[in-house]
């Protein structure tokens, strides 16, 4: 390290530098974690009777519900996150190379966060974990999901930001005054930043996104197939659910990554950094994602509306005109107007920061949506058996449950953040002249 | 020798992959009562060798410049 490094007192980007606003902010999350945690006892101790699900058919309501929808969506928020780190690594795609450790830790929260939704599902977590391990078989969807999805997905993610993460934690952990440079020290296992090590970091990196890539669009489709291979059950059955989740998944995490950079460049004073020329990137990315996924949409629309038989008609019925029809077209038009400002930016080529993270925003709004539609009417509505029409209501418990989870996934970047700096330090230090321009135009 | 280790980390993984998989399938099952995986966890047989594959990153990593 330099000596430079070893005079400055100040850890960089705000690290383990907590104000009194910071406080407030983390007390408040906490706060909200906990409501979630105090419902979450409440399921668990009085049982699923908590929750407005019920048994498909007999009880008239559904068994996978607002939990299992959010488990899509935070599955789906992961696959951005790697995908952008992966592809700034093949591709050396060096400006965007600021948003990559934002990119990565996205992942692994919206992937913790996913596991800990399942959970939340399951009536006895315990046995749903140790029969997974225990009987879970490959023609099973579920086995990807829990073995490729959960295990393999974040465990590769979690490899993929701490040795990232080495460089940076060996320079801190060289600052004088720093109360954390144990917790850096013990990341940088022994750094020293010698050629040898960095030309094995590049070579690491490069495999590890390599084999990355292929296995998280397996991991993905694999979540799709837990729907579309379903065959008695309308709605869920067909060969476009794979693509569409994944096409999903895209839209929702670079939605993410743009409200989080935004947020990270905004709180951490980042935006010689994490420049517009990273949000024209993400925007373009976000604007092809969701054509791809519009088109998806319209493909799907006509299959259910052409000539449909009549339980098809039903779920179609209750999606377009029936009760889902608020949350189906708000979702629909949340995404047209998000892919409609993207192309006039684009067209325009004059990108407003505000407004590709107005897209970010809305877009999530929309895939919450979406999941939410593409678990819940299929079993209120889809029955092959002459049940009645079933109806599902979430209960205060499983609201709050879900606003726990996303507490505690601001308390984990937060968290992340104060302990460690959002953007790598190498290029946080050396701002190039070419973002100056771009950030002026911000 | 750390390319090696790294090499022998990811054969052993793919190999724990590979016969976590087929264990857990059930290969000639004449009955759904019989179709419990072969050998018992194997599924987390399965998710052993995903992270033993992983984990070779670590291992290339982090080993000393001495196992060079």
């Amino acid at each position: 390290m330099t000596a430079e490094t070893k005079t400055r007192a100040e850890l960089p980007q705000g690290v383990a530098r907590l104000t009194a606003r910071w406080w407030i902010f983390l007390a408040a999350l906490g706060l909200l974690t906990l409501v979630g945690v105090y419902a979450y006892a409440q399921e668990a101790t009085t049982g699923m009777i908590v929750t407005g699900m019920r048994n498909v058919g007999t009880m008239g309501g559904a068994t996978w519900a607002l939990y299992i929808s959010m488990v899509v969506y935070f599955i789906g928020v992961s696959f951005a996150g790697v995908t952008v780190a992966a592809l700034i690594r093949i591709f050396n795609l060096d400006h965007l190379r600021p948003i990559v450790r934002i990119a990565e830790l996205l992942t692994v929260v919206a992937l913790v966060l996913g596991g800990l939704a399942i959970i939340a599902d399951l009536g006895q977590p315990l046995r749903g974990i140790v029969n997974l391990f225990k009987y879970a078989r490959p023609q099973s969807p579920f086995f990807g999901t829990f073995t490729l999805v959960v295990a393999g997905y974040l465990f590769a993610s979690l490899v993929y930001l701490y040795l990232g993460g080495r460089r940076d934690a060996a320079r801190l952990a060289d600052y004088s005054g720093n109360g954390l440079r144990w917790y850096h020290r013990l990341w940088a296992m022994g750094y020293k930043d010698t050629p040898e090590e960095r030309q094995r970091h590049r070579t690491v990196s490069f495999w590890l996104a390599l084999s990355i890539i292929p296995l998280l669009i397996v991991a993905h489709s694999t979540l799709g197939f837990v729907f579309g291979l379903q065959v008695g059950r309308p709605g869920w059955y067909g060969t476009l659910q794979a693509p569409a989740f994944v096409a999903l998944a895209g839209v929702s995490g670079i939605g993410l990554i743009i409200v989080f950079a935004a947020i990270v460049r905004r709180s951490l004073g980042l935006q010689l950094q994490i420049n517009m020329r990273i949000f024209r990137w993400l925007g373009t990315f976000l604007m092809v994602m969701l054509f791809v996924y519009l088109y998806f949409l319209v493909v799907e629309l006509l299959t259910l509306l052409y000539a449909t038989p009549e339980v098809e008609k039903r779920l179609s019925d209750a999606l377009l005109f029936g009760e889902y029809a608020p949350v189906y077209w708000s979702s629909v038009g949340a995404l047209v107007v998000s892919v409609v400002a993207l192309a006039v930016m684009a067209l325009r080529r004059s990108w407003g920061l505000g407004w590709v993270v107005a897209a970010g925003v809305l877009v999530n709004l929309a895939a919450i949506g979406k999941r939410f539609l593409i678990v819940v009417p299929s079993q209120t509505h889809g029955m092959l058996l002459p049940y009645e029409i079933g109806s599902y209501t979430p209960t205060w418990e499983e609201l709050a449950v879900v606003m726990g989870l996303f507490s505690l996934g601001a308390l984990l970047l937060v968290g992340f953040l104060k302990t460690f700096p959002a953007v790598p330090l190498d290029i946080a230090d050396i701002p190039r002249p070419e973002d100056k321009e771009d950030s002026a135009h911000a | 020798m750390r390319r090696l280790i790294t090499m022998a980390m990811i054969v052993i993984g793919v190999g724990l992959m590979l016969l976590g998989y087929f264990m857990s399938a059930p290969w000639g099952a004449d009955s759904v009562v019989n179709s419990d995986p072969r050998i018992p966890f194997s599924p987390a047989i399965f998710v052993l060798g995903v992270v033993t594959v992983f984990s070779s990153a670590l291992v290339y990593e982090l080993l000393p410049n001495r196992f060079e």
